[in-house]
């Protein structure tokens, strides 16, 4: 019979595949909110040419609030310090 | 045989000429004059790359911001026509149409003689994306080759496809020597600018 039982990792190596996942999905938000203004910006000249003029407050809105995410992401959002997790105090 | 490929092997294994040292070989010259090195132009840091896509987005923003306020902007202004001659027009057989200038000599038009006789013209910018559009004689209407929207060539309405609102009429007016002059071209959408 065999067995699967895994050998334990370390937890702070645990912790250091935590904190590059994190810093990985940042980078995909980050891309993705780029993708989604990118999109927004294609409307809004489409607006500007038709003369759609109801549509374009709302389409610069959304473009500053993808902005102020962007922001956000790069500013607040970012992985647990290593010393102090979820999981306890880790360092050495 | 065996040992010929064991030896051809051995051979080019141990010649350490490959593109990449051909590729610095070629651009050494640029190297010492410019400076900079491979290896590290090559990797992005996390970091970089974050401010990267931080700036991306901020040009994003503007570049919406700016063409919504350039749009309004210009909405809000009443363009002033002064009448312009359009040479030719009095010699247009009915069921074709000739492109001339109005108002500036930057917007071009177009103007439509209809099977009954009647002349109509129109700025030629496609109300979707700007492109020029066409007399289409087979079908009697105006067509726009980039995403296949058509107007109805009398009164300028969509027909069929992307284009939002109807093209832009330019009111016409035929004088007592049987000239006909473009004098304005009314406003294309009926949205007031905020």
């Amino acid at each position: 019979m065999q067995s699967h039982q895994s050998k334990a990792q370390p937890i702070h190596k645990l912790a250091g595949k935590g904190r590059t996942a994190v810093a990985q999905a940042r980078l995909i938000l980050l891309v993705m909110v780029n993708v989604a203004q990118l999109w927004i910006l294609a409307a809004t000249v489409e607006a500007a040419l038709a003369q759609q003029f109801s549509a374009l407050l709302p389409l610069v809105i959304a473009s500053g609030l993808c902005f102020v995410v962007t922001l956000t992401l790069i500013f607040w959002w970012r992985p647990a310090s290593r010393r102090f997790t979820s999981s306890g105090y880790i360092k050495r | 045989m065996s040992s010929n490929l064991n030896n051809t092997i051995e051979k080019v294994l141990a010649d350490d000429r490959s593109d990449e040292n051909d590729v610095r070989t070629a651009t050494a010259p640029h190297q010492r004059d410019f400076p900079y090195d491979r290896e590290e132009e090559a990797q992005v840091t996390r970091r970089e790359f974050c401010n990267f896509l931080g700036l991306t987005s901020a040009a994003l923003f503007v570049g919406a911001a700016g063409f919504a306020g350039k749009a309004i902007i210009d909405a809000r202004q009443t363009p002033q026509f002064s009448a312009s001659k359009i040479e030719g027009a009095e010699d247009l057989i009915p069921g074709s149409a000739l492109n001339f200038r109005y108002p500036t000599a930057k917007d071009s038009a177009i103007l439509i003689r209809t099977h009954d006789g009647e002349l109509h013209a129109f700025g030629q910018k496609c109300t979707h994306l700007a492109c020029p559009v066409y007399f289409e004689r087979a079908h009697q209407r105006l067509e726009c080759p980039c995403h296949d929207g058509a107007f109805d060539a009398k009164t300028g309405n969509v027909l069929y496809g992307p284009p939002p609102r109807p093209l832009d009429p330019i009111k016409l007016e035929i004088r007592a020597d049987g000239a006909v002059w473009a004098v304005a071209r009314e406003a294309g959408s009926s949205e007031d600018p905020i």
